[in-house]
């Protein structure tokens, strides 16, 4: 969809130009005519060659290759495919995007940028049911990153965490189960299923090293160990640290926490506006451990 | 100097999707060279320039009125209505439009009208107008062309003449494709229809995208209603020639109960047209070269639209449609 400041100019264009009419529009794309084989040059074989079973119409099966070992037997499975439909996928956000997104106003820069956000803006979509378990921030448009920014990722380089506290923001990658991936994605389909919020899972074994590690900047981490590591990366890097002052910049969410204002275990009514909290004790443990 | 070759080139070519994204390449070269209509550069004939000088729809961007300016008229009616809260169009965007008399040959303007950008100043789609405007001639399309195969054409059943012995060539029946009479292998078979349907989103685009070409090429006037003061055509043709509207004009009302002199002057010509606003569509627009809608059909098509632009968008400003119940 273009800007708005793309239409004025569109329709100011009109005003100079001959009236649009049924004579005068055509399409930019238009379906090539199809061609038939019939006649002097298209007819005999109708561009079928000489006999054999593709003129008569009676194929050898997909991959076959006239007796020879077929390419999909002969190559041998790898390892490295093992298992591959079971791994985690992180499809990639550069950082080039995010900051056109941030300046055409397609994400609000005032809050956390997280999944949700990114989701919403309506340029990229994420599949949880396809292993999709968050975005990566990848280091396309690294060094015009400029934008100070409360971003929360699934992965993130060091060269990219470097870029954004460079700017003048924080950084901090998440983990996020199947559940709260589905609520996350599409929050207002998940309100209009009537469940209770879901608490966050911690992350699977192979996971935990990377969002407990301060210089992944991990969400359990320790923030002391956090601070300590954007100074060292400063220093590494050899950019001025700037101060982040305490406000939309630093906000984070608890471990267990999907939805800023939203604690797991309430249910939200959106016909009825309303927001509904845990009484019972029971429950009321267990969502808040 | 590339950028004016161009233009000089394709000046008479009569495709509106080229020459768009032409000029929209070469759109520093328009800002600068077409702001004064009287420059010999301009591309305008004369009758156009006047047309658009005459009335004022280019212009309100910067200097638009809130309030109605025809105050002074004592029969002028409070005609300007804000938009309802449920829309929230940025100011620049929101485009104003005259609201006209039809009482009389001589041209009043009776007040202003607020129109919603979404429906009224889109971007121009020219695909989607195009798309529109063939499945509306292809959806009801049939071709009834139809020929016999072989087994169809009556007779053939017989063997004509013994396998060999004649000198001629082996046949097996009279009426096969290579004989004179006989069936036609992959002819046309029996009646085919083009019907398909154009998504929602394309229908609704293209009715947007009609309006904001129809606003934004001064094709699209408002009048408060359709009460002509007589039934004769003479006096219509006269009120719409001295307005410079096209030779054919299509007179909407949100009824199909029009005021009956129009009706019987609409009639007795047949470039006028009336439709109510549940008959618009891109096809009907685009042939005649004005539209012109009365208030109460402005808000109907801007309501029906509205709702029809958002109802699949769960992102959208969600407009209500209580008005749809009548």
């Amino acid at each position: 969809m273009a800007s708005r400041a793309g239409q004025e100019k569109a329709l100011r264009l009109l005003r100079h130009l001959p009236r649009v009419a049924l004579n005068n529009i055509d399409h930019p794309n238009p379906k090539p005519a199809s061609r038939r084989k019939r006649g002097a040059h298209g007819g005999d074989t109708h561009g079928a060659g000489d006999k054999g079973s593709k003129a008569r119409q009676h194929f050898a099966r997909a991959g076959f290759e006239g007796g020879q070992t077929p390419f999909y037997i002969r190559i041998p499975r790898e390892d490295p495919y093992k298992g591959h439909h079971l791994r985690r996928e992180y499809p990639p956000v550069s950082l080039h995007q995010l900051q056109l997104m941030v300046d055409t106003d397609r994400v609000d820069a005032g809050r956390q940028i997280d999944l949700t956000q990114i989701c919403n803006s309506g340029l990229f979509r994420l599949e949880p049911l396809r292993r999709q378990f968050g975005f990566q921030l990848t280091d396309e448009g690294m060094d015009e990153f400029v934008t100070p920014v409360n971003l929360e990722v699934q992965w993130a380089s060091e060269r990219v965490i470097a870029a954004v506290e460079r700017a003048g923001g924080t950084i901090t990658t998440a983990f996020y189960d199947m559940a709260s991936l589905q609520a996350m994605v599409d929050p207002e389909r998940f309100f209009k299923r009537g469940v209770p919020i879901p608490r966050r899972a911690l992350p699977p074994q192979d996971a935990v090293g990377y969002y407990t590690d301060p210089s992944t900047r991990g969400y359990l981490a320790d923030p002391e160990q956090v601070a300590r590591h954007r100074l060292t990366l400063a220093q590494k890097y050899g950019y001025e640290l700037p101060k982040v002052k305490e406000g939309p910049l630093t906000e984070r969410k608890d471990p267990r926490q999907i939805f800023f204002g939203l604690e797991p275990g309430w249910l939200v009514n959106l016909t009825d506006k309303q927001v509904w909290r845990v009484k019972d004790p029971v429950m009321s443990e267990y969502f808040r451990s | 100097m590339a950028n004016r070759l161009i233009l000089r080139r394709h000046h008479n070519c009569g495709n509106m999707t080229t020459k768009m994204h032409l000029l929209l390449r070469s759109a520093s070269f328009l800002q600068q060279n077409l702001r004064q209509p009287g420059s010999p550069k301009c591309l305008l004939r004369a009758t156009q320039m006047v047309r658009l000088c005459s009335t004022q729809a280019g212009k309100v961007h910067d200097t638009a009125p809130a309030l109605p300016v025809a105050a002074a008229e004592s029969d002028a009616p409070a005609l300007l209505r804000p938009l309802t809260e449920t829309v929230a169009p940025s100011a620049a965007a929101v485009r104003q439009v005259w609201v006209e008399n039809m009482d009389s040959a001589d041209e009043r303007k009776l007040g202003l009208l607020e129109l919603h950008p979404e429906v009224f100043a889109a971007f121009p789609k020219l695909h989607l107008i195009h798309d529109n405007v063939r499945w509306q001639r292809m959806y009801r399309q049939v071709d009834y062309a139809a020929t016999k195969t072989r087994a169809e054409v009556r007779g053939g059943g017989r063997k004509p003449h013994p396998q060999k012995g004649g000198g001629r060539a082996r046949a097996g029946s009279i009426r096969s494709p290579l004989w004179k009479g006989g069936g036609v292998s992959h002819g046309p078979r029996g009646p085919k229809t083009h019907f398909y349907m154009l998504s929602h989103s394309a229908r609704v685009g293209g009715l947007c995208a009609t309006l904001s070409v129809k606003l934004a090429q001064n094709d699209l006037h408002v009048v408060r209603d359709l009460e002509l003061p007589s039934a004769d055509p003479g006096l219509l043709q006269e009120l719409v020639e001295r307005r410079y509207w096209g030779p054919s004009v299509l007179f909407v009302d949100d009824t199909d109960e029009m005021p009956e002199n129009l009706v019987r002057a609409a009639d007795q010509v047949p470039h006028y047209n009336l439709l109510p606003v549940y008959g618009l569509n891109v096809f009907t627009m685009l042939k005649h070269d004005t539209l012109v809608l009365t208030v109460a059909a402005v808000e109907r098509v801007q309501e029906r639209l509205l709702r029809a632009l958002s109802i699949h968008n769960s992102m959208a400003v969600k407009h209500t449609d209580a008005s749809l119940l009548r």
